[in-house]
């Protein structure tokens, strides 16, 4: 029974890494342009979809990678140009009305390129499963988990060691009186939307030799990394990793004990509990806004 | 000094400004000059239109009728961002911090936004390279932004306080902070609204102490401040306001004398 539960957990991890890098690229929206986009998860789908479909066509798979990983970020970019810039002074309901739509939209892109039929994509290292305390992870795993190693890493580092992460911090704190220091917000929006994308890409790209991937699989993604989001804290990094990580953990466990279609009810339990306890989520706090 | 001379001399013009909001006229038909390396004193009692006089130079409030214009390029019609790019920066009644930061990181930002000017950042990929990381070129350039930054952090009195977060803040190291802040800036015009306010005589001295070295670099400082005589101490010259119009403008000893003043405004402040 413990190693079960053990395994679950890995399960729960590999999979609650993915969550959260879905969950970094909502929190990097939310706090630069205070929307709340809905399509992050078909980010997933590009990347999972490009690097699969190139990668069965032939194509090294790191090269595929890498042009899925910018098939992403350029689906953001055109989200962000196309459909959200010009509806920059729309209402809040509005514009999360667009994301869904835009979510709808990529689902749909998706089916109508690459059809219902799932694609695989090779694990990037070949080798036997990794053994962790008794419990079997497959190779694949320690690429996702390098992944949010890298990227939480990279958004560290840019947010606290750089001039520019700076000013998006003082951008997201104030953006009025930000702006009166030079500091572009329109700028900074889109390339919040284009590093979302590319980090939801990346999650898609580097999970799909687990799960495969299919052109509705944003659809999944996408309302795990918000439940995960949430629970984190909307405005914060840290707790997009947390909550990803706990998410994963106690919807493999729940889904490993129970039954696999408790998963998806335990996620929105869990969204539940969080909007109504601590609607701030885990790390986040209660901001002084001026 | 010919007419033609003085307006060419003008950092900062306000030509016939009006702000109407429905059927309350909040400005109305202001003009005046403001110059390099002078400080003009904007009194008035509450409701006089001070603040809206100052939306409108920084291009937060669109005039109904005039313009204004930097060294004769104009201001009116143009974004927030454009307007502050081109050198106006400003202060508020109530301090407006960017909580998160810590004061140096805060301090940072405007060093960072005047070496970058309005397009900042010009190159995104270049600053997506952390100190320690980039070229040596790279790190020069970032040695130096913070060279600058401590420098001013320095001159403002406030390198003590550095390290600690802006929500630590007390309101007065508030005060001086944001006025640190919009220094770093480098601004040719600088616009106070209320600096004094709430501040102990140590504070108070230093905020002085900052608007005139503003003056001495040749910004041109607009100071709206309650404390009439601390403002008629440090001001160049005075433009008063009343329910909108401008009822005075002179040396700042001239118009205290002003009985037209005394009874709109300054006879109220004695009391």
């Amino acid at each position: 029974m413990i190693e079960s539960i053990w395994q679950y957990i890995l399960a729960g991890v590999v999979v609650g890494a993915i969550y959260a890098l879905i969950a970094a690229g909502f929190v990097l929206i939310y706090q630069v342009t205070g929307l709340i986009n809905f399509a992050q998860g078909e980010f997933a789908m590009i990347g999972a979809m490009t690097a699969a479909s190139l990668a069965t066509a032939g194509m090294p798979v790191f090269e595929a990678a890498a042009i899925a990983v910018a098939a992403a970020a350029l689906t953001g970019a055109l989200c962000y140009v196309l459909a959200i810039r010009p509806a920059r002074a729309a209402t809040g309901v509005t514009l999360i009305f667009i994301t869904l739509g835009l979510d709808v939209a990529l689902r749909g892109l998706g089916l109508f390129v690459w059809g219902t039929n799932p694609l695989s994509l090779d694990p990037f290292t070949g080798g036997s499963a990794i053994t962790v305390f008794g419990g079997k992870l497959p190779p694949q795993a320690m690429w996702v988990l390098l992944t949010d190693v890298a990227v939480f890493g990279a958004l560290y580092l840019f947010f606290r060691h750089t001039y520019a992460g700076t000013a998006v911090r003082a951008a997201v704190a104030n953006p009025p009186i930000a702006s009166t220091f030079g500091i572009p917000l329109r700028t900074f929006a889109f390339w919040s939307f284009v590093v979302a994308a590319a980090i939801g890409g990346l999650g898609g790209v580097v999970i799909a030799p687990i799960t495969s991937a299919t052109y509705d699989m944003g659809l999944t993604f996408g309302l795990a990394g918000f439940v995960a989001a949430v629970l984190g804290g909307l405005e914060s990094l840290p707790g997009a990793l947390l909550g990803g990580f706990v998410l994963g953990i106690v919807t493999k466990v729940a889904g490993g004990l129970f039954s696999t279609g408790w998963e998806e009810a335990v996620g929105f339990v869990i969204l539940v509990l969080v909007l109504v306890l601590r609607p701030q989520g885990l790390l986040g706090r209660a901001v002084r806004r001026a | 000094m010919t007419a033609l001379a003085a307006t060419a001399a003008a950092t900062l013009a306000v030509r016939g400004v009006t702000v109407r909001f429905g059927g309350v006229v909040a400005v109305d038909d202001v003009t005046f000059d403001a110059r390099t390396g002078e400080v003009l004193g904007v009194m008035g009692p509450n409701g006089a239109g001070k603040t809206t006089l100052f939306n409108v130079i920084s291009g937060v409030q669109r005039p109904t009728t005039g313009d204004v214009s930097l060294s004769g390029t104009a201001l009116t019609g143009r974004s927030v961002e454009d307007v502050a790019a081109r050198g106006v920066t400003r202060t508020f009644q109530t301090p407006v911090m960017f909580w998160g930061l810590t004061v140096r990181e805060s301090i940072e930002v405007a060093v960072a936004a005047r070496e970058f000017g309005g397009t900042y950042p010009p190159a995104p990929y270049r600053e997506l390279v952390p100190s320690g990381l980039g070229s040596s070129g790279r790190r020069r350039a970032e040695s130096a932004l913070r060279e600058r930054a401590d420098a001013m952090l320095a001159r403002a009195g406030i390198a003590a306080m550095a390290d600690r977060p802006t929500e630590s803040l007390a309101f007065g190291e508030e005060r001086l902070l944001e006025l640190a802040r919009a220094l770093a800036v480098a601004p040719t015009v600088l616009l106070l609204d209320e600096p004094l306010s709430g501040l102990n005589p140590d504070e108070v001295e230093a905020v002085v102490a900052s608007i005139r070295a503003a003056r001495a670099d040749g910004v041109a400082v607009l100071l709206v401040e309650h404390a009439v005589g601390e403002l008629l101490a440090v001001a160049d010259r005075v433009v008063v306001l009343d329910h909108g119009r401008m009822i005075a403008e002179g040396a700042p000893q001239a118009v205290a004398a002003d009985p037209v003043v005394i009874d709109a405004y300054i006879g109220d402040e004695l009391e």
